[in-house]
C-alpha cells in the first residue's frame, strides 16, 4: 500500500546501521575507569565478596538469609580490616562459571570462593591470587566391603565423578601416568554422582578432600565408607582479586597472614585485647598495632589486626568453627597445619 | 419390559432399559469391556496398590516436619524430613529478601492478583475502572520490589506522561520522533556532551522505599516475578510480531520474521547467557543495567517469538471472508484486527498461548545456571548446610508441587476462557 | 427506506474501461458499467466469467489495474481515505454471510455504525434493531451467528450492511449457499429493499428474482460484459449465442 522510495530507505537503513555500530563500539571501548578497589569500598561502606552458590562449611545461607562458612568468614576478616567492621558485608553468590566475569566486572571485590590457583588463572586471566587459605587435594571414599585400602588398588575400578570439573580431568592424568585403567561414571550434579556411588554403581567416589568428609554423611551408612590416604592432585585455594591494583591485594594477602600469625603467637579471638595490652613478642606489637603503625603502611587503621581477630579469631578458630572436628565435616587440619606443625601454613613475618 | 403401541406422532420419550444407565454400565464400557480391557484394568489397581501406599506413607505418615536437623528427623520417621521446608519455607519464597522490608512483596503480590482479576473476569463490576489500575500495576510493584528516591519516581511518572501526551497528540509517529531524538541525546551524552537528561536530579533523592539489590531476589518470588513479567509482556509483543509477520508491509515483514525465527532458534539459555554475560561488553563500564531486568526481557522476547507463532496460526485459521467483510464494513486496519480478527484468532489460540506460558513460567527455573537463586537455585545453598545435607528429594518434591499447583490453575483457566468464548453453539 | 426525494439521474457507480489480471490471467476484460441511483442490476453468467471479481471491485476488495472506477464521486484508487470512505457508503452481502461468529447479532449491526460512523451506542442500537426488524427476525438480536439458519444469517447480513445506510448494495450470490427451503425469505428480503428503491448490484442465478425486480441484466462471460437488456428482452430474446446458450443450460429444468 505504501510505496517507500526504496533508495531513500536504504540509505536510511544503512545510517541507522552505522549510527548503532558506532554507539555500541563506543561504548565497548569505553575503557575502564581507574578507581582503586579500596576507595570504592570505602565509598560504599561495605565489601562485596564472591562465594560460591554452596559448599558444606565453606559457603552457605542460614535459615535467616545470612551466609556462614570458611569463605564467609574469610570475607568477614576482610571488612574488619578495611571497613573496622566485619559485618558490613555484601555476600554474592556465584556459579563456576560466572565467578570471575563478575570479578572482571566490579560486581565483587574479591573471590573468597573455593577458587584453585592454577597458573592458567593467575597469569592467564587478569587475576591476582592473594595468597592460599586452604590446601584442597583430590581423594578418593570408597566402601569397605570393598577391601580397597590405597589408590593403588584401584586399578579396573569404575570411579563416580562430577562431569565437567577439573577431578575429572585430575583422574585422567592419574591413572594415565600411572598406566593403570578405570571407568569414569560421570554425573552431572555432585548429589546425584553421590547417589550413583551410594547405589553400588561405583567402586569408589572420587572429589576434593574437603567436599569428600560432607558427602560422606549424606550417604546411607556412613561408618561403612572410608576416605582413602593417598590424594591425586593439588587444589590450592584462594582468594582473588583483579590484577594491577596492589593496593586491594596487599590488603587481602596481609590479611591472610594476620590470622595465620595470629595463630602461630597463640593470639585468639578471647586473648586479643590482652596481647595488645602485653605482649612480650615484639613481632605480635608490631601486628596489633601496639608497636609503631604498620597499619598506615597498607592505609588501614593502626590496629586492623586486632579488629580482624576480635570478629572472626585466628586461622585455626575459623578452621575448628566451620571445618574441624567439631563440626560434621570433621576435617583435620592435615596439611593445613601450620609450618612449625608439619603442615604448609607458613605466615610470613610482620616486619 | 411389555412392549407398548403408540399412536403414531404421540411417541413419548421413555427412559433407556434398565443395564443401559448408572454405574455399572459406566464400569463395563470403560473397564471391562474387552479383555485386553480387563487385564489393563487390573494390572493398573495392582500398581496403584504398589505404588500409591508407600508413596503416602514417605510423603505423609512417616514423614516427619518437627526436627532442628536431618539427624533428628532420621530419629523420628523413614519418610520425608519435611522439617527443611519449615525451617528454608520463607526463604524458599523470598530469597534473601530483606526480612523487614518483605511485606514490598507480600504488598506487590495482592496487587498483581488484584491487577490480574479484571484482565481475566470479565464481567467484573467496574472493570473499565480497574484496568486504568491494571495498567498502573507495573510501574507500582516495580518501585515497590525494587524500591526508589522521590527523584525516581517522579522522573517516571513525568516520562509516562510525556509519552502518553506525545501518543495523544502526534500517534505513533510522534512516540518515533521523540524515541529518535532520546537515541541522539544519549549518544551525545555518552560522547561527553553535558546535554543529559535527568529528571530524577531536579527532585530530593530521600528514598520513598529503600533500594533492594535484585540480587537478593530469590525463591518463588522470583518464579513469579519473571513468569509474571514474561507472560504478560509477551503476550501483547508476540501479536504484534504476528500481525507484522502477517503484514504486506515488506520491511516490517522482513524485520518481523527475522526476529521470530533468531529468537526461536536460539535455546533460552543461549540468550541467558548472553543477558549474563554478552550484554556487559556493550553497555558502558560503571552503568548498571540490572541482571534480573536482563532475564526478564530475554524471557520476554523468547516467549513472544513462540507466542507470535502460535498466534499466526489463529490469524491463518481466520476464514479470508471475515477479513473481507470487516474491510467492507468500512473498517480500519488496526479497528479489524482489533475487532473482527484477533478476537477469533486469539480464541482459536488459547491453547497454544496457555501452553507457551506453562513453558515460559517453567522455563524459569533456567536461570540458576547464571546464578539467579529461583527455589531450584536455591536448593544447592540449603543442601550445603550440614544440618540439612542430602534432603534433596524433599526439596525438589515441595518445589514441584508449587510448579504443578501454578500450571494446574493456568491449564483449567485455559479451559473455563475456551468453553466462555465457545459461540457455535450456545443453545 | 431512506429519503429518496431527490431523483436526479446521478451515476452511483461508474466503471470506465476497467481491466484486471491475477497474476497474467485477463480476469476482467474492458468493464463499461454505469449505475444509476435507484437502479437494480442482476449480473448473471457461467462460473469463472468474473461477476464476483467486477462487484468486489467496486468496494475495493479487489484492486483494478486499469480503468477508472467512480463511487459516488469517489474514485478508487491508491488513496486509503478513498477507499474508506466508498466502503461506508457501499453496503456488501457475501455468498457465505460472513457474520462475526463472536458477536451476537445486534452487534454484528451496531458495529459499523459505531466504529465508523462514530455514533453513539444506543442510537446504533436503535437503528439496528430497526432493520432486525425489517428482515424479521428482531427476536434473534441477541443470539450468536452460530445459532441461527443459513436463511436467518443472511438476513442478518443484508440488516448489518443496511444499518450503515449505504448509497448502493453489492450482492455477491446471496442464495448460492442456502438450503433451498430458505432461499425464499433472503429473496423476498431483497425484492422488498428493491421496491424500497436501494441501488442494487446483484450477482445471482434465481433468474425469477431478476426477472421481478431487475431494471437491467447483464451477462457475462471470460471477464467480458456480453450483453445487457431489460429482463424481458433479455430472456425472451438473447441477442448473443453464449447468451442463449447459457440460458439453455440455467432454464433447462
Amino acid at each position: 500500500m505504501f510505496k517507500l522510495n526504496t533508495t531513500t530507505e536504504r540509505r536510511g537503513q544503512g545510517i541507522t546501521a552505522l549510527t548503532f555500530a558506532v554507539f555500541l563500539a563506543a561504548l565497548v571501548a569505553g575503557g575502564e575507569t581507574q578507581a582503586s578497589t579500596v576507595d570504592d569500598i570505602k565509598q560504599r561502606d561495605a565489601l562485596r565478596c564472591g562465594v560460591s552458590q554452596g559448599v558444606p562449611g565453606f559457603s552457605n545461607p542460614t535459615s535467616a538469609g545470612q551466609w556462614e562458612g570458611f569463605d564467609v568468614d574469610i570475607c568477614h576478616a576482610l571488612a574488619a580490616a578495611v571497613l573496622g567492621d566485619a559485618s558490613k558485608i555484601l555476600i554474592k553468590p556465584l556459579s563456576a562459571g560466572s565467578r570471575f566475569d563478575a570479578l572482571a566486572r566490579k560486581e565483587v571485590d574479591v573471590l573468597t570462593r573455593n577458587t584453585s590457583l592454577t597458573y592458567g588463572r593467575d597469569a592467564g586471566l587478569g587475576f591476582t591470587f592473594a595468597g592460599i587459605s586452604f590446601y584442597d587435594s583430590q581423594g578418593f571414599m570408597v566402601n569397605e566391603k570393598t577391601g580397597l585400602t590405597s589408590v593403588g588398588n584401584l586399578n579396573g575400578a569404575s570411579i563416580c565423578v562430577t562431569s565437567d570439573t577439573t577431578s575429572q580431568e585430575n583422574l585422567d592424568d592419574f591413572f594415565r601416568s600411572k598406566g593403570m585403567q578405570y571407568t569414569p561414571v560421570l554425573v552431572e550434579h555432585p548429589d546425584f554422582a553421590l547417589a550413583a556411588y551410594d547405589s553400588g554403581r561405583c567402586d569408589a567416589f572420587s572429589g576434593d578432600l574437603s567436599a569428600l568428609a560432607a558427602h560422606r554423611l549424606k550417604l546411607n551408612v556412613p561408618d561403612e565408607h572410608r576416605i582413602l590416604p593417598e590424594t591425586i592432585a593439588k587444589e590450592p585455594l584462594g582468594p582473588v582479586v583483579r590484577q594491577g591494583d596492589d593496593e586491594w591485594s596487599d590488603i587481602v594477602r596481609w590479611t591472610l597472614m594476620a590470622l595465620l600469625a595470629a595463630e602461630e603467637h597463640g593470639v585468639t579471638q578471647a586473648n586479643v585485647e590482652e596481647k595488645l595490652k602485653n605482649s612480650p613478642n615484639p613481632e605480635v606489637n608490631r601486628m596489633l598495632g601496639a608497636q609503631g603503625d604498620f597499619g598506615s603502611m597498607l592505609g588501614v587503621d593502626k590496629h586492623w589486626v586486632v579488629t580482624v581477630i576480635k570478629a572472626v579469631g585466628n586461622y585455626n578458630e575459623i578452621f575448628d568453627r566451620h571445618l574441624g572436628f567439631n563440626t560434621p565435616l570433621s576435617l583435620s587440619r592435615g596439611i593445613n597445619e601450620l609450618w612449625i606443625n608439619g603442615g604448609l601454613m607458613y605466615p610470613l613475618p610482620f616486619r | 419390559m411389555s412392549e407398548q403401541s403408540y399412536a403414531p406422532g404421540s411417541h413419548p420419550d421413555l427412559p433407556p432399559p434398565a443395564g443401559q444407565r448408572g454405574a455399572i454400565k459406566w464400569i463395563r464400557e470403560n473397564l471391562f469391556s474387552s479383555p485386553t480391557n480387563i487385564v489393563l484394568t487390573l494390572l493398573s489397581i495392582f500398581l496403584v496398590w504398589k505404588i500409591v501406599p508407600p508413596m503416602l506413607d514417605w510423603l505423609v505418615f512417616d514423614s516427619v516436619v518437627d526436627a532442628n536437623h536431618r539427624n533428628e528427623c532420621r530419629e523420628q520417621g523413614t519418610g520425608a524430613c519435611w522439617a527443611v521446608i519449615r525451617e528454608r519455607f520463607t526463604q524458599l519464597i523470598y530469597g534473601f529478601y530483606p526480612t523487614e522490608h518483605r511485606w514490598r512483596v507480600n504488598l506487590a503480590f495482592v496487587l498483581m492478583l488484584a491487577a490480574l482479576l479484571p484482565l481475566l473476569w470479565d464481567k467484573m463490576p467496574g472493570r473499565k475502572t480497574l484496568l486504568w489500575f491494571s495498567a498502573a500495576f507495573p510501574v507500582v510493584g516495580f518501585f515497590l520490589l525494587w524500591g526508589g528516591t522521590v527523584g525516581e519516581i517522579a522522573a517516571t511518572i513525568i516520562w509516562i506522561a510525556i509519552f502518553a501526551l506525545t501518543f495523544r497528540f502526534f500517534s505513533f509517529a510522534g512516540i518515533g520522533i521523540l524515541l529518535a531524538a532520546l537515541f541522539v541525546i544519549g549518544a551525545l551524552a555518552y560522547f561527553g556532551l553535558p546535554i543529559g537528561i535527568n529528571i530524577a536530579s531536579w527532585f530530593s533523592d530521600a528514598a520513598v522505599l529503600e533500594p533492594v539489590e535484585s540480587a537478593k531476589f530469590g525463591g518463588f518470588m522470583l518464579t513469579v516475578l519473571i513468569g509474571f513479567t514474561g507472560i504478560t509482556l509477551s503476550l501483547p509483543l508476540g501479536i504484534l510480531l504476528a500481525l507484522g509477520r502477517s503484514s504486506n508491509l515488506l520491511i516490517v515483514k522482513a524485520i518481523c520474521v527475522g526476529f521470530i525465527e533468531f529468537i526461536r532458534g536460539v535455546p533460552l539459555i543461549t540468550l541467558l547467557f548472553i543477558a549474563s554475560t554478552l550484554l556487559n561488553y556493550f553497555l558502558p563500564p560503571g552503568t548498571n543495567f540490572d541482571l534480573l531486568l536482563r532475564v526478564m526481557i530475554m524471557v520476554t522476547i523468547f516467549s513472544a517469538a513462540y507466542i507470535a507463532e502460535v498466534v499466526r496460526g489463529g490469524l491463518a485459521a481466520l476464514p479470508k471472508g471475515q477479513f473481507e467483510a470487516a474491510d467492507a464494513t468500512g473498517l480500519t486496519y488496526w479497528e479489524s484486527m482489533r475487532l473482527i480478527v484477533l478476537p477469533q484468532a486469539l480464541k482459536i489460540s488459547i491453547p497454544g498461548i496457555v501452553n507457551t506460558f506453562i513453558g515460559l513460567y517453567k522455563d524459569t527455573t533456567l536461570v540458576l545456571i547464571i546464578g539467579l537463586l529461583d527455589p531450584l537455585g536455591l536448593t544447592q545453598p540449603i543442601l550445603a548446610d550440614s544440618k540439612w545435607q542430602s534432603l534433596s528429594t524433599e526439596l525438589y518434591v515441595f518445589i514441584a508441587l508449587f510448579f504443578f499447583i501454578s500450571c494446574f490453575a493456568m491449564s483449567r483457566y485455559s479451559l473455563y476462557l475456551e468453553r466462555k468464548l465457545d459461540t457455535s453453539h450456545r443453545n | 427506506m431512506n429519503t429518496n426525494t431527490n431523483n436526479d439521474q446521478r451515476l452511483v457507480v461508474e466503471m470506465d474501461q476497467v481491466h484486471k489480471w491475477y497474476g497474467t490471467f485477463h480476469v476482467l476484460k474492458d468493464i463499461n458499467l454505469a449505475v444509476q441511483k435507484g437502479e437494480r442490476i442482476v449480473v448473471c453468467g457461467p462460473s469463472g466469467s468474473g461477476k464476483s471479481t467486477m462487484i468486489r471491485c467496486i468496494n475495493r476488495l479487489e484492486e483494478h489495474q486499469q480503468g477508472r472506477i467512480v463511487v459516488d464521486g469517489t474514485e478508487l484508487t491508491n488513496n486509503l481515505k478513498n477507499i474508506a470512505e466508498v466502503r461506508s457508503e457501499v453496503g456488501m452481502v457475501f455468498q457465505h454471510f460472513n457474520l462475526f461468529p463472536h458477536l451476537t447479532v445486534l452487534e454484528n449491526c451496531t458495529l459499523g455504525p459505531i466504529w465508523v460512523r462514530k455514533m453513539p451506542k444506543k442510537e446504533a442500537e436503535e437503528i439496528a434493531m430497526d432493520y432486525l426488524s425489517r428482515v424479521k427476525i428482531p427476536e434473534q438480536a441477541l443470539k450468536f451467528p452460530g445459532q441461527l439458519s443459513g436463511g436467518q444469517q443472511q438476513r442478518v447480513a443484508i440488516a448489518r450492511s443496511l444499518c450503515m445506510a449505504p448509497n448502493v448494495m453489492l450482492f455477491d450470490e446471496p442464495t448460492s449457499a442456502l438450503d433451498p427451503e430458505m432461499i425464499k425469505e433472503v429473496l423476498d428480503t431483497m425484492i422488498e429493499l428493491a421496491e424500497s428503491g436501494m441501488t442494487m448490484i446483484c450477482v445471482t442465478h434465481e433468474m425469477g428474482f431478476a426477472k421481478t425486480v431487475a431494471d437491467r441484466v447483464i451477462f457475462m462471460d471470460e471477464g467480458e460484459i456480453i450483453e445487457q437488456n431489460e429482463p424481458n428482452a433479455f430472456f425472451d430474446n438473447p441477442q448473443n449465442e453464449r447468451t442463449q446458450l447459457f440460458l439453455s443450460q440455467i432454464l433447462a429444468h
